[in-house]
């Protein structure tokens, strides 16, 4: 079978300057995987690349048999694929519940079953749907955030350092909500900080450094892995 | 002096006058939270407003405010158009192009306009409209219509921006273009809608100016100042921010004649847009910073 999101040999960047150089990746039906890296690695970076957010000037980017290089995102949303950046990710000034509905802005007719669907995994959110999403704390609007991106049902969902800055209760939170929404049928590819616990945690992983691959496996591979281990993950 | 005589003479007129520049505010935030960028030719935009509605009136002659829904029908499809054919291209460049623009525009419209109508005084009706007595309070019917109008117009398009899917889009490609984006939300239909509601009460701005007062090929350019006081000072984005700002600004242009020249009146909004620049950027009600 072949896989739901592969990047073949995508190379590009901002400006005239390529950020990714031939970079390789793939995630399978109902799997998790992660992409773990230095600062600056263009670990963000691949994640745009996916929506055509900056300039790719070699390769290509399929998706479920279609190759969507260059689509624009609103074409890409619509066919299945959803996106969390890694900063300013939510609407500030809108309630929780208008996050949902902006998310689900291209759903045709009833968004109820959307709605509960999202307020389930996130019974937190459903409390407090009237709230402004800008005065909430830093793990609630990351649940805002992927909340947003669910309301299409995704096929795939790209997070962009979910539990960046948040406490290891609110990281584990984040981390099993991944797992149910997995569970659901959602494969997940998401960009992590914290490499040792996501790498635990993800079924396959990537290092990208300096825009290469390189090392790829499953989490426990890479976690025995010497030089990753030296690299990342304190010794 | 009197308290009847303030309100009267000062206050009412104050009101009836911020009302007005309260419609062109409006449109000014709205634009500039969609759009990010000062458009510079809303005031003629204005009298082009007040000058279709002079053309329904004459034409068939009806009475003037049966004539303002052509009007703003008329001159939301003018703006939709302008954009169309000249702002959508420089959508990319940076913003201080659109501005530059939106002046030649704003010189562009006032020429049609002048050409089209001349540059004499105009009015809708002739004769001199006494004010009633409320009270005490001598309040002219055309007074009442404005406010009344102001309140309906902003009322419905809160509702619009607050209830419906794509007066929320609205808001979201404010809040955050770049997610309203990846949500799927289409930019060109947003844009689209933000020049319909702002060139629809430009023409009310302009109509109501014109009924209170006169029509003059000037009268929307010598109003652009006051609308862009009352926007920022209302804070920039915020629609119920610009009427606050419209009402402060009219109100403060009527009883600065109080103290100063009334000459001098027009720099009364100058004075509160510095001020407020200096002290509080972001408005009354926190808006975007500048
Ligand atoms: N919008 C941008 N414009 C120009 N350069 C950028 C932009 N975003 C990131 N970069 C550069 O691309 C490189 C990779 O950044 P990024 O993908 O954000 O790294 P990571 O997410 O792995 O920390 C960095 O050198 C960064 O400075
Ligand atoms: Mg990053």
């Amino acid at each position: 079978m072949s896989p739901l999101l592969s990047m073949e040999n995508l190379t590009g960047g901002y400006g005239d300057a390529d950020i990714l150089l031939n970079v390789d990746l793939h995630v399978d039906q109902d799997e998790i995987v992660v992409i773990v890296g230095p600062n600056g690695a263009g670990k963000s970076t691949a994640m745009k690349s996916v929506f055509g957010l900056l300039t790719i000037r070699g390769g290509k980017m399929l998706f479920d048999g279609d190759d969507i290089t260059g689509w624009a995102p609103n074409r890409i949303v619509q066919r299945g694929i959803c996106y969390v950046p890694q900063v300013d990710n939510i609407f500030r000034e809108m309630s929780i519940h208008e996050n949902l509905e902006m998310g689900g802005f291209l759903k045709k007719g009833d968004l109820t079953a959307a709605y509960d669907r999202v307020y389930e995994l996130f019974p937190d959110l459903k409390e407090r749907r009237k709230t402004m999403a800008g005065s909430l704390s830093g793990g609630q609007r990351q649940m805002v955030a992927m909340g947003r991106a669910l309301m299409l049902d995704p096929k795939l969902l790209l997070l962009d350092e979910p539990t960046a800055g948040l406490s290891p209760k609110y990281m584990e939170q984040i981390f099993q909500i991944c797992r149910d929404v997995r569970d659901t049928g959602v494969a997940i590819l998401l960009v992590e900080q914290h490499a040792k616990q996501a790498l635990a945690f993800a079924d396959r992983g990537y290092v990208l450094a300096a825009g290469k691959n390189r090392h790829e496996g499953t989490g426990a591979e890479l976690l025995a892995d010497r030089e990753v281990a030296e690299m990342f993950l304190g010794g | 002096m009197e308290l009847l005589e303030l309100l009267n003479f000062y206050v009412i007129p104050g009101i009836v006058l911020g009302s007005i520049y309260a419609l062109g505010a409006v449109g000014i935030t709205l634009i500039f939270a969609i759009l990010r960028y000062a458009h510079l030719a809303h005031g003629d935009l204005a009298t082009l407003g007040a000058f279709i509605a002079l053309a329904v009136v004459t034409a068939l002659g009806v009475s003037p405010l049966v004539a303002l829904p052509v009007a703003i029908i008329a001159t939301a499809a003018v703006a939709v158009g302008i954009d169309k054919v000249f702002y959508e291209h420089l959508r990319e460049r940076p913003k201080i192009v659109t501005v530059m623009a939106s002046l030649g525009i704003a010189l562009m419209v006032r020429s049609v306009v002048q050409v089209v109508w001349g540059v004499d005084t105009q009015t809708y009706t002739r004769g001199i409209v006494r004010p009633e007595d409320y009270f005490g309070l001598r309040i002219r019917d055309r007074e009442l219509y404005t406010v009344a109008a102001m309140l309906l117009l902003v009322g419905g398009l809160q509702l619009f921006l607050t209830r419906s899917k794509w007066g929320k889009a609205m808001r979201a490609m404010s809040d955050n273009p770049n997610l309203a984006l990846l949500s799927g939300i289409d930019n060109k239909k947003v844009v689209m809608l933000t020049w319909i509601i702002a060139g629809g009460l430009c023409a009310a701005s302009g109509f109501f100016l014109g009924l209170n007062t006169e029509l003059k090929s000037m009268m929307g350019w010598h109003m652009l100042l006051p609308m862009f006081a009352a926007a920022i000072l209302g804070g920039v984005g915020r629609v119920e921010g610009a009427v606050l700002g419209g009402l402060i600004v009219g109100i403060a242009e009527e009883l600065s004649v109080l103290v100063i020249p009334s000459e001098y009146k027009a720099a009364m909004a100058f004075a509160i847009l510095l001020f407020m620049l200096l002290v509080r950027p972001t408005g009354l009600l926190k808006g975007k910073v500048l």
